[in-house]
């Protein structure tokens, strides 16, 4: 009765709150938006509790069993990153509210957007049914699109546009995969794919579709050119949850996907190649990060670069010993959650970084050092898990992954994890540097009222304890889901 | 150049995925869905499969679909910021038009309610229904009846979300009552599903009608 209530209460909100957030303005939205916060949390929290007192389940909605009805899938994993993005959301949300002008026509519709992105995310970790999936990806994917057009601007449209276009081509290439796995089995319940797929080449073309197109929406080098211009336009706050979430989700589905079907449908050669693409991505995306003379293309491209480690799960999962497939699994995860956390810090700290010197090309930080110290600390804070050092979250999973390659003997792997770890060093310095440079001439600061510096400052202690506390959330994943 | 890679990767997709399809096409599934569907269809409610799929035995599919119309046309909403305005250049003078129009709009109507009473037992629905009803509201604005209730404002808002929030009050009563989310009370789903169909297709006609408005206020104003 009460698990019934807490999942209930999970779905219902965060839709509920959307459309009445539709009918009343920003600023009202905004106190709206708080109490559903909280709500969120409690059932959050309440899930959690269930989860290490009696253990995963398959939740039935509308009391239909699958194959014929839909089932979620409340395990560890889903519900640690359910957890994840209560934090992560909720801290974006708060920042949105003060961050974003109120007065702006089209701003009344942040709230609704935000709140339908919540519910997709919430749904597609939860997801259990491949067309489910397919159905959440897609509402996660429109309301993002809405919050990158959110500006109005004409570039922010056609950044909109072209990230439209890409995921909704990813989106069919994975519809292609459903519809065929579908065909071939007679179901779209994961769990049941899971029993009944045999190593044949129609399972293997779906799942290649499947992962084609999910390669698109997470923009997995060399699919990714949508995603450096709507992140670096889109609003800081919205930037960090399309940055920290948005592509998580596509990315997670991937990683369920492949734990699932991968042993079976899988190959090792289709496994190296993702993993390749995957290195290529880090090596990529950090260069071109280097390179970048925004703020916020420089945070973007980061996060073109951080995706390409989770990629490294195909090739260290694929025929390896359960070991070394359980620690390439929970490095995976741990980074998938530290970067989450580091990120939207980073996007968050970069927006009132851009908010007090009033443009968003890196050299003109100059002089940040001296009058935005916490927002740069915030900034650093983070930045130390995004290049993996010690004790952040960044570098736990770093370690994991490092472990996995050399008991697999697969050294190369190993060799992208730490030349990614150097490359981040390399951006983040740039814009270190550019921050201490001190001005001499007039100062032209508009300071951003104090409690946005909370925010990311919270998220970033969040990306650095995880690493000492990096037991807990291992534990929580490892809790599986119906027996 | 372009046209060419796009070319070769049409065909090589094209050539990967045609043995596949056959073989999906002549490959027969252990269990079948359909006649799983057929034996459960007294329980839902409705006496067409498609209908029953749709709004029972899946239907968190569907709500969650209603949301990523509504979403839709939040953004069409949020990017039309000219407010409602006639336009003369898109309107015809036409008087036959203009009376065939005061014709086929009730007669559209009428349409929309069969479709959505004809989705209870044969094909039919919101959806259908709705795309009717937002064809007869183009129909108004281009032939200049008055369509000023379709304006960006609080009754298109309440309008478009009308019947996702239905939808989702009666999903949350399913939970509040002791039963899953989305599991209707067993003798009230057919008349419930009925409302929540008859509210879907006005709130999906107001989208596509509400998407229609806003496209044509930008007017190419875009660089």
């Amino acid at each position: 009765m009460t698990l019934n209530l807490l999942v209930a209460g999970l779905l219902f909100t965060p839709l509920a709150w959307a459309v009445v957030s539709l009918l009343i303005g920003f600023r009202a939205g905004r106190w709206l938006a708080g109490a559903g916060m909280v709500l969120q949390a409690g059932v959050t929290l309440g899930l959690v509790w269930t989860l290490t007192g009696q253990g995963g389940f398959e939740y039935a909605l509308g009391d239909w069993q699958p194959p014929l009805g839909i089932g979620l899938r409340v395990d560890g994993m889903a519900l640690t990153l359910v957890l994840l993005t209560t934090l992560v959301a909720s801290a974006c949300g708060l920042h949105a509210a003060g961050y974003l002008e109120a007065d702006r026509p089209g701003q009344r519709y942040f709230w609704p957007l935000f709140w339908f992105l919540w519910a997709g995310i919430n749904g597609v970790w939860l997801a259990g049914d491949i067309f489910n999936i397919y159905v959440g990806l897609e509402l996660v994917t429109l309301a993002a699109v809405g919050l990158v057009a959110l500006s109005g601007e004409p570039p922010a449209l056609r950044a909109a546009l072209r990230y439209l276009f890409a995921a909704l081509a990813g989106s069919l290439a994975f519809l292609l995969g459903v519809a065929l796995l579908y065909g071939a089995y007679g179901t779209l319940s994961l769990r049941l794919l899971a029993e009944a797929v045999q190593a044949d080449g129609t399972g293997s073309a779906a799942l290649a579709l499947m992962f084609a197109g999910l390669a698109v929406k997470t923009a997995l080098f060399p699919v990714h050119a949508w995603l450096p211009p709507a992140h670096g336009i889109a609003h800081a706050p919205v930037s960090a949850l399309l940055s920290a979430l948005v592509v998580k989700a596509s990315a997670w589905v991937a990683i369920r996907l492949w734990l699932d079907l991968g042993p079976v449908l899988g190959s090792s050669g289709g496994a190296f190649l993702m993993g390749l693409l995957g290195t290529a991505a880090i090596v990529w995306g950090s260069w071109m990060a280097w390179c970048q003379t925004g703020l916020k293309k420089l945070v973007a491209y980061s996060s073109v670069g951080q995706v390409g480690y989770l990629f490294l799960l195909f090739p260290l999962t694929f025929a390896v010993s359960d070991r070394v497939a359980e620690l390439a699994t929970q490095g995976v995860m741990l980074h998938l959650i530290s970067h989450a956390l580091a990120k939207a810090a980073l996007f968050m700290a970069a927006g009132n970084l851009i908010w007090a010197v009033g443009d968003g090309r890196i050299v003109s930080l100059a002089g940040a050092g001296r009058h935005l110290p916490l927002s740069l600390f915030a900034f650093g804070l983070a930045a130390v898990s995004i290049m993996g050092l010690p004790p952040s979250g960044g570098f736990t999973a770093k370690w994991l992954l490092l472990q996995a390659a050399w008991q697999a003997g697969q050294w190369g792997w190993a060799l992208a994890v730490l030349v990614g770890g150097l490359l981040a060093a390399l951006y983040v310095f740039k814009v270190f540097a550019a921050c201490y440079v001190d001005k001499a001439s007039g100062d032209d600061f508009h300071y951003p009222p104090r409690r946005l510096d909370l925010m990311p400052l919270g998220l970033a202690v969040m990306a650095l304890g995880l690493g000492l506390v990096a037991g807990l959330p291992l534990h929580w994943m490892g809790i599986g889901g119906a027996p | 150049m372009k046209a060419g890679v796009v070319t070769v990767l049409a065909l090589l997709l094209g050539g990967i995925l045609a043995p596949v399809v056959v073989a999906v096409a002549s490959a027969d599934p252990g269990t079948s869905l359909h006649t799983l569907v057929q034996t459960r269809l007294e329980a839902s409610g409705v006496e067409h499969p498609v209908t029953a799929v749709l709004l029972n035995f899946r239907a968190y599919d569907t709500l969650l679909e209603i949301g990523v119309l509504v979403v839709a046309g939040i953004t069409g909403m949020s990017l039309s910021r000219a407010g409602a305005r006639a336009e003369p250049e898109l309107r015809s003078t036409n008087t036959l038009l203009h009376a065939l129009a005061r014709w086929f709009v009730p007669l559209m109507l009428l349409l929309a309610a069969w479709l959505l009473w004809a989705g209870s037992h044969r094909p039919g629905g919101a959806f259908q229904a709705g795309a009717v009803l937002a064809a007869a509201g183009v129909m108004m604005r281009l032939t200049g009846l008055p369509t000023a209730w379709i304006a960006p404002g609080p009754m298109l808002r309440l309008g478009l979300s009308a019947g996702f929030s239905v939808f989702l009050l009666v999903a949350a009563v399913g939970a509040l009552t002791g039963r899953a989310f989305l599991a209707y009370p067993p003798l009230l789903s057919g008349p419930l599903i009925l409302v929540i169909e008859t509210l879907l297709t006005l709130s999906i006609g107001m989208i596509l009608l509400g998407l229609y408005v806003a496209a044509a206020q930008r007017d190419g104003a875009d660089e």
